[in-house]
C-alpha cells in the first residue's frame, strides 16, 4: 500500500482465491471493578479474536457466491480483505488476479463494492452528481459512461431519482441508486456486503431480479454476504458457509438441505377427509407412490425452510 | 493496470470539486448571498481587531501598523487557501480516521494523496477568505510602497505553501494517534490547528525570544504569519535565514509522512469497527 505497487500477477482463472487466510483483531478487555481498573493501568487485557482462521476457497468467474454465517463469523472481514481495506495476519488473497495489498488502484477499476449500511453517494447533492463524480474518478470514458447510465436507469428503475437528493431518498431507492453508480465502471467483480438490509419486500424482490439479470447477462461475478437465506437461495447457484472463521459447508442450495436434513414433504388429502404426510428426497420415487394412491383430493407440497435448519445448525455451533 | 496520474487527471478531478461546489452553493441565492458574506464579514473582524489596535498605539513590537496589515493579510491569505482545500475534513484527517470512513477512500482507483488533495476542493464555498486575504495585501502593499517584482510574487507563493505544508503536516502527525484511539483522537487535528489559530494572527516582535523561539518550534504559530511576513519584508527575524520555514516545513513533513504510514498500517491490519456515515460527504 505505501511502496510502490509490485506486479503480483496471478495465474489464475479464479475472480478470487483465497489461500490459508488467517485473520486476527485484538480486542481489549476490562471490568468495572476498582482492581480491574487498577490492573488495567500497569497491564491491559487484551484477547486476540480469530475472524478467519486458515481459510481456502476459490470462486470462479462468473460465478454468484452467497456468502453467509452468523454474526460474527467473519464475512465482513472477508470482504474487507478481498476489497484491499484489510491486510490478512497470514495467507495468500488474489482478486482477478491481482493482489489486492499491492495493486490496489488497479483491482478498484474493476472491482464494485457496497456495503449495505453506507452509502457512497454524496449527501447534499442529486444523485446524477454522484454519478458524475465517480465518471471522473474512475476515468470512465463518456460512451461507457452514457451506455451504463442508460442501463442502469433502465433496469433499476432510477429516472425519476437523477435529480433528487440522496439525502431525501428512502433506503430502498438510495439502495438502488448506490448499485447503479457502483455499476458505472462495469466492474468484473462485485462484493455486496448485506445489500438487502433493511429494505421492504418490495425494493428486495426488485433489487434481487436486478442482481440475477446482470450475472446472467453479464457474467459478472457477484458475491453476496445476507442473513435472509431465502434471498440467497434465490440469488445464488453457490453457498459458502463460514462459522468461528472456518467454512463449514461449500456447495449448492440443495446439497445444504440434505446436509442440514431440510426434508420435503407432500400433504396428501383423500376424498373421504383423511390426510397423509410423505417425507421424501426423491422426486421420482414420489410420483411413483402417488401414482399408487386412489381417491386423492389435493396434494400441498412444504418443505423445512433453509433458515430453519440452519438456525438449528448456528445453534448448535454456538453451544 | 492502475492508471498513470498526470496533471491533467489532477486538474478534472479539482475541477469536477469545484463544479460541485458550485452547484451546492448555488442550490438557492440566499444560502449563497449569506454564506460568502458571513465568511468574509467573520475574516476582517479578525483582522480589524489587531490592526485597530496597532493603529491605535503606532504598531506593535517594533512593526509599524502596515506592517501588521500585512502580516494579517499573509494569514488571511493562508486562511484562505486552507478553507479552500480543507472541506470533507481532508486537512482534519483525524475525523475521516476516527470515524472510520477511510474505507470509503480505499474503494476509489487513486492514490490516497491525489484523493485528499482534491477531494476537498470548494474554490466557491471557500474563497471568501482568499478574497478578502486578496484585497488586504494589495491595500498592504500600497501602503508600505513595496516594489513588487516576479522573484517577490514567487517568494510570497513559495512562503504561503510552505506555511500550507506545516499546518497539512502537523494534523496529520497529531491526526496518526486517531488510528490507535479512534474515538478519543477523531477532533484532535481540530483541537490542535483551530485551538490555537487565532495565535497566528498575533505579532510577535515585542515578544521575549524565549516566547518567540517555540512559537517557531514546539508550537509553530509563528510561522503561520509572523515569521513569514517578516521575511517578505526583508526583515527575517531573530537571526535566522529567511529559509528556516522551508526547513521546518520539510523536518515536520517527513516526520509527519512517517508516522501517518506507520498508523495506516496499523489501521489496515487492525481495521476500523467505529464506522460513522456523517461527514464523509458533504
Amino acid at each position: 500500500m505505501f511502496k510502490k505497487a509490485q506486479t503480483d500477477i496471478y495465474h489464475t482463472d479464479s475472480a478470487v482465491s483465497i489461500k490459508g487466510v488467517t485473520k486476527t483483531f485484538i480486542q481489549w478487555q476490562r471490568d468495572n471493578t476498582g482492581k480491574g481498573i487498577l490492573r488495567n493501568l500497569i497491564k491491559p487485557e487484551k484477547r486476540v479474536v480469530t475472524a478467519l482462521d486458515n481459510v481456502s476457497f476459490e470462486i470462479g468467474k462468473g460465478e454468484f457466491l452467497a456468502y453467509a454465517g452468523p454474526n460474527g463469523a467473519g464475512k465482513s472481514t472477508t470482504m474487507k480483505l478481498l476489497s484491499g481495506m484489510l491486510l490478512p495476519t497470514s495467507g495468500d488473497i488474489s482478486v482477478l488476479a491481482m493482489s489486492p495489498q499491492k495493486q490496489r488502484r488497479a483491482i478498484m477499476r474493476n472491482l464494485g463494492v457496497l456495503f449495505g449500511n453506507r452509502t457512497e453517494l454524496w449527501w447534499d447533492h442529486p444523485v446524477i452528481q454522484s454519478f458524475e463524480w465517480k465518471k471522473v474518478v474512475w476515468d470512465i470514458p463518456d460512451a461507457q459512461y452514457r451506455k451504463n447510465l442508460a442501463m442502469v436507469t433502465e433496469l433499476l428503475d432510477i429516472g425519476g431519482l437523477l435529480k433528487t437528493f440522496a439525502r431525501e431518498l428512502s433506503l430502498g431507492q438510495r439502495m438502488r441508486a448506490d448499485l447503479a453508480m457502483l455499476l458505472l465502471h462495469s466492474p468484473s467483480l462485485i462484493l455486496l456486503d448485506e445489500p438487502t438490509l433493511g429494505l421492504d419486500v418490495m425494493a428486495k424482490r426488485q433489487m434481487i431480479g436486478f442482481l440475477k439479470q446482470l450475472n446472467e447477462r453479464s457474467g459478472t461475478t457477484i458475491v453476496v454476504t445476507s442473513h435472509d437465506m431465502d434471498d440467497l437461495e434465490e440469488m445464488a447457484r453457490r453457498i459458502l458457509l463460514i462459522s468461528g472463521g472456518k467454512i463449514a459447508f461449500d456447495g449448492g442450495f440443495a446439497a445444504l438441505r440434505n446436509e442440514l436434513g431440510c426434508t420435503k414433504r407432500a400433504v396428501v388429502n383423500f376424498n373421504n377427509g383423511t390426510q397423509r404426510q410423505i417425507d421424501y428426497q426423491d422426486t421420482g420415487k414420489l410420483l411413483h407412490e402417488l401414482s399408487g394412491l386412489d381417491g386423492v383430493a389435493d396434494i400441498s407440497f412444504t418443505q423445512t425452510s433453509l433458515e430453519e435448519g440452519l438456525a438449528n445448525l448456528f445453534a448448535k455451533w454456538r453451544s | 493496470m492502475a492508471d498513470k496520474i498526470t496533471i491533467g487527471r489532477i486538474l478534472r478531478l479539482l475541477a469536477i470539486s469545484a463544479k460541485m461546489d458550485l452547484v451546492w452553493l448555488l442550490r438557492d441565492t440566499k444560502y449563497a448571498i449569506l454564506g460568502i458574506a458571513g465568511d468574509m464579514v467573520n475574516n476582517v473582524a479578525t483582522v480589524s481587531g489587531v490592526f485597530l489596535i496597532a493603529s491605535r498605539f503606532g504598531g506593535i513590537g517594533g512593526m509599524s501598523a502596515d506592517e501588521v496589515m500585512f502580516m494579517m493579510a499573509y494569514s488571511t491569505l493562508v486562511t484562505g487557501i486552507f478553507i479552500m482545500f480543507g472541506a470533507g475534513n481532508s486537512i482534519h484527517i483525524s475525523r475521516i480516521i476516527g470515524r472510520g470512513q477511510l474505507e470509503h477512500l480505499f474503494i476509489q482507483p487513486l492514490p490516497l494523496g491525489v484523493q485528499l488533495m482534491t477531494r476537498g476542493f470548494n474554490p466557491f464555498t471557500g474563497g471568501g477568505n482568499l478574497v478578502v486575504g486578496t484585497a488586504l495585501m494589495a491595500l498592504a502593499v500600497n501602503r508600505l510602497g513595496l516594489v513588487i517584482t516576479l522573484w517577490w510574487i514567487a517568494q510570497l507563493i513559495a512562503y504561503l505553501i510552505t506555511t500550507m505544508v506545516i499546518i497539512i503536516a502537523r494534523s496529520y502527525l497529531v491526526s496518526s494517534m486517531a488510528f490507535y484511539a479512534p474515538a478519543a483522537a477523531e477532533e484532535i487535528s481540530s483541537t490542535a490547528i483551530d485551538g490555537t489559530w487565532f495565535m497566528s494572527t498575533f505579532p510577535l516582535s515585542g515578544m521575549p525570544k524565549y516566547i518567540q523561539f517555540p512559537m517557531l518550534t514546539i508550537l509553530p504559530e509563528g510561522l503561520m504569519a509572523w515569521f513569514p511576513a517578516l521575511c517578505l519584508l526583508g526583515k527575517p527575524p531573530l537571526n535566522l535565514t529567511a529559509y528556516y520555514p522551508m526547513f521546518f516545513a520539510l523536518a515536520i513533513s517527513l516526520a509527519a509522512s512517517y508516522i501517518f504510514k506507520k498508523g495506516l498500517r496499523h489501521y489496515v491490519q487492525k481495521g476500523s469497527n467505529r464506522y460513522l456515515s456523517h461527514g464523509f460527504r458533504r
